[in-house]
C-alpha cells in the first residue's frame, strides 16, 4: 500500500506545477536522459545574462581533474567590490545525469553580491557516461584546487564551504568525506540543500512521493542506476556516490540539511543529520512544512520560501563569520 | 559519548541557565527546593506586562470531571478585538515546576506584534498530582477558551497550542486529546523542545547526561515525578508520553523545534518523522549547538533569532498573521 503522502502547501502549488511543467515535462527515465538533458540545458541561462551588469567579475578556468582523468572546468565569480574572505564551492544539482556547472552560478552570484564571497562553480561528468565517483572526483578536485588558490582569490582558506543542491547537496556531502578522509582542504562548512545522498530509494518518504511531485522516486530511481549501474543496492557503493552509506560521519565539517516535509529525500536526509549529531558532529536540520523539491527556488514569494532562505543565511552568516 | 559542540555565542547564556535557572539540576529529591527557586524567577505578570498595550484578566473555568477549578489567564491588545487568532499558552517546567506566567514576556509580545488574544492555564504538578491531572486541566482550559472564542474576540478556527519543554508535552498531549475526543479544533500545535518519551533512552540523552541543560537526569526526574512507577513501563498512555502513541494521524500541523544540543533531540526528530509518515504536516528545526531553551536565554544571539523568524514565520502561514 501507498503510504499517505504529506499535503503541499497551498501557496506551493502553482510553483510545483511551474517547475513540473518547466524542469519535469518529459518524465526521467533511462531512455529519456539525453532527451532531458538537452531540455535541461535550455533552461539554464548562460553566465552572461545572469551576472549582466551586476557588479560582478566572472571567469572560466580549466583546472587539473582527478588522476588519470580530463581536467575540470570551473568558473570563478567575484564581486567587483571587496571581497569578505569567505568562499563557496558551489555544485549543482540534475539527478547525477542532468546540469552544467551554470545551474549552481545563481547561488554563487547572490552569494558575491550580498555577502562579498568569492564562488567557483565546478563541471562534473555525468552518468551515465560517467558513472561511480567520477562526478564526485571532479567536485573534490575543484576544492582542492580552490583551496590552494585561496589566497590568490582573496578568500581565507579557513572559510571555504561547500553547497548544492539535489544531486549537488549529495555531492557536496561526498566532497565533504572525501576531504575528510584524504586529509584534505579543511572545509568551514557543507551546505546541503535537498540532497541526494542515498542509493537504496526505500524510505517511507520515497515511497510516498512515487507518480506524484517533483523528483519523485521513479527519477530518484532513474539517476541512481544510471549512477551506480549493476552495483546499485550492492554493498559495493562507495560513500563518495551515496554517502548514506558511509559508516562514519564523525568529524566532518558542520552539516546544514535542508529539505522539504513533501519530497522523497526527507527522510533519508534527516536520517544523515541524526547520525551526524550521534557521532557529536554539528548540523542544523531543516524540514519545511509541505515543501516540495528545490520550493525554495521555485517558489520563491511564498511565505515558506522566505523563511527557509532568511534560515539558511544565517546559519552561513555563522558559519563564515559574516554579518 | 561524545556530545554535540555548543554554539560558541550562547556560552554565556548557558552558563547563566545552570547558575540562575538550574542551580542544582533537578533531581527527584531537590523537586521542591528547584519549584521555590523557579517561583522566585517568574516575576509576577503586573510587572512583566508594564506599559505594553495589552488588557489581562485571571478567569477560574471548569476543571475536569471530579477535579478543581482551573485558573487561565487571558491577555488581548487593549484596543479590543474580533475574530482574532488565539495561542493557548502551556508552560514548561517538567511537569513539576513552575506557573503559567513563566515565560508570559513573550506571549505578551505576540499580543503586542501579532494581535492575537493568548490564554496561559495553570495546571496541577507533579508528584503531587500526577498523570493524568496535568493534561486534564490544560484540555479543560483549551475547551472553556474553544468555547468562549467569540466573547473573546477569537476566530475559532484560528487556535493554536503552544509549549516549550513539558508544555510542549502538554501540547502535544491536549492535541491527541482534542483528536480522539473529536475536541475543539486545534489549527497547530508549537512543541519547542517539548518531552515526549519518558523512556529516556535515545542516544542524545546518553550524550547529554549531566552536560548542557534539561540533562537526562533532569528528565529522568520529570518523567518520575509524573508517571511514577508507570515511567518506562509497557503502560504508558499516549496521553502521557506522546512517543507512545501508535496512531500519530489525523492532529494538527506540527510546529517542533528544538537545539542539538539537548537531550530531547532524538525523541523529537522521532516524533515529526511519524507524524510525516502517517501523511500529517509537521516542521521541524533543529538548531546548530543550541541548548534547551537557549533561545529565549540569549535571545540577541545569531542563532537564536533565526530560530524565533522560523517560528513566526509558521506562525503566519497557519494563523495568516
Amino acid at each position: 500500500m501507498t503510504p499517505v503522502p504529506v499535503p503541499y502547501d497551498p501557496e506551493l502549488e502553482e510553483g510545483l506545477a511551474f517547475f513540473l511543467d518547466l524542469v519535469e515535462r518529459i518524465p526521467l527515465r533511462e531512455h529519456t536522459i539525453l532527451e532531458n538533458r538537452a531540455h535541461f540545458a535550455t533552461i539554464i541561462q548562460p553566465i552572461e545574462e545572469q551576472v549582466g551588469d551586476l557588479p560582478l567579475d566572472w571567469e572560466n578556468r580549466v583546472i587539473p581533474g582527478p588522476a588519470g582523468a580530463p581536467d575540470v572546468e570551473i568558473t570563478i565569480i567575484r564581486p567587483k567590490g571587496a571581497v569578505s574572505g569567505a568562499g563557496v564551492l558551489g555544485i549543482h544539482g540534475g539527478g547525477m545525469v542532468l546540469g552544467t556547472r551554470f545551474f549552481a552560478t545563481g547561488e554563487l552570484i547572490d552569494l558575491a553580491l550580498r555577502h562579498g564571497v568569492v564562488g567557483v562553480a565546478v563541471e562534473y561528468r555525468l552518468a551515465p557516461e560517467h558513472p561511480g565517483t567520477a562526478a564526485a572526483e571532479d567536485c573534490y578536485a575543484g576544492l582542492v584546487w580552490f583551496a590552494g588558490h585561496a589566497a590568490e582569490l582573496g578568500v581565507d582558506p579557513g572559510r571555504i564551504i561547500v553547497s548544492g543542491a539535489s544531486a549537488g547537496g549529495g555531492l557536496s556531502a561526498a566532497v565533504a568525506l572525501m576531504a575528510r578522509d584524504r586529509k584534505g582542504p579543511k572545509l568551514a562548512g557543507q551546505l546541503l540543500n535537498c540532497p541526494m545522498i542515498d542509493d537504496r530509494n526505500d524510505t517511507v518518504s520515497s515511497y510516498q512521493y512515487d507518480g506524484i511531485g517533483a523528483w519523485d522516486r521513479n527519477n530518484n530511481d532513474t539517476g541512481w542506476s544510471a549512477l551506480l549501474g549493476v552495483t546499485r543496492f550492492t554493498d559495493a557503493v562507495s560513500a563518495y556516490s551515496a554517502p548514506s552509506r558511509a559508516t562514519d560521519l564523525s568529524n566532518l565539517p558542520p552539516a546544514y540539511i535542508e529539505v522539504g516535509s513533501a519530497e522523497v529525500f526527507r527522510d533519508e536526509d534527516v536520517d544523515y543529520a541524526t547520525r551526524i549529531w550521534a557521532t557529536g558532529g554539528q548540523a542544523e536540520l531543516h524540514v519545511w512544512s509541505g515543501a516540495y523539491h528545490g520550493f525554495s527556488g521555485f517558489s520563491p514569494d511564498a511565505v515558506v520560501s522566505q523563511a527557509a532562505n532568511a534560515a539558511r543565511d544565517s546559519w552561513i552568516r555563522r558559519t563564515l563569520g559574516l554579518r | 559519548m561524545t556530545t554535540v559542540p555548543f554554539d560558541p555565542e550562547l556560552l554565556a547564556g548557558l552558563a547563566f541557565f545552570q547558575r540562575e535557572i538550574e542551580g542544582t539540576p533537578l533531581r527527584t529529591g531537590n523537586i521542591h527546593a528547584s519549584r521555590a527557586r523557579f517561583a522566585a524567577l517568574t516575576a509576577p505578570i503586573e510587572a512583566v506586562v508594564g506599559d505594553a498595550p495589552v488588557a489581562f484578566e485571571h478567569v477560574s473555568v471548569p476543571g475536569p470531571a471530579g477535579a478543581p477549578d482551573v485558573a487561565l489567564t487571558v491577555i488581548r491588545p487593549a484596543a479590543g478585538t474580533s475574530g482574532a487568532a488565539g495561542v493557548y499558552n502551556i508552560h514548561g517546567g517538567g511537569t513539576v515546576l513552575g506557573n503559567r506566567f513563566f515565560g508570559v514576556g513573550e506571549l505578551i509580545d505576540l499580543v503586542v506584534r501579532h494581535g492575537v488574544v493568548a490564554v496561559t492555564v495553570e495546571y496541577r504538578l507533579a508528584p503531587e498530582d500526577p498523570y493524568p491531572a496535568g493534561v486534564e486541566d490544560c484540555y479543560a482550559g483549551l475547551v472553556w477558551m474553544a468555547g468562549h472564542a467569540a466573547e473573546l474576540g477569537i476566530d475559532p478556527a484560528r487556535i493554536v497550542v503552544q509549549g516549550a519543554s513539558a508544555g510542549g508535552l502538554l501540547s502535544a498531549a491536549v492535541s491527541l486529546l482534542a483528536r480522539d475526543r473529536s475536541g475543539p479544533a486545534i489549527a497547530g500545535q508549537i512543541l519547542v523542545s517539548p518531552m515526549l518519551d519518558d523512556r529516556n533512552d535515545a542516544p542524545s540523552t546518553h550524550q547529554f547526561d549531566d552536560v548542557g541543560v534539561w540533562d537526562r537526569g533532569a528528565n529522568h526526574a520529570g518523567w518520575t515525578a509524573y508517571l511514577g512507577d508507570a515511567r518506562g513501563s509497557a503502560d504508558v498512555p499516549a496521553y502521557a508520553a506522546p512517543a507512545r502513541a501508535t496512531d500519530l494521524s489525523g492532529l494538527p500541523p506540527a510546529f517542533i523545534e528544538l537545539g542539538a544540543c539537548e537531550a530531547l533531540r532524538d525523541e523529537d526528530i522521532s516524533y515529526a518523522s511519524r507524524i510525516w509518515a502517517a501523511g500529517g504536516q509537521a516542521e521541524l528545526h533543529i538548531w546548530q549547538g543550541a541548548f534547551h531553551g537557549s533561545n529565549g536565554i540569549a535571545p540577541g544571539a545569531e542563532v537564536s533569532r533565526a530560530t524565533d523568524a522560523a517560528r513566526l514565520s509558521w506562525m503566519r502561514r497557519i494563523l495568516a498573521l
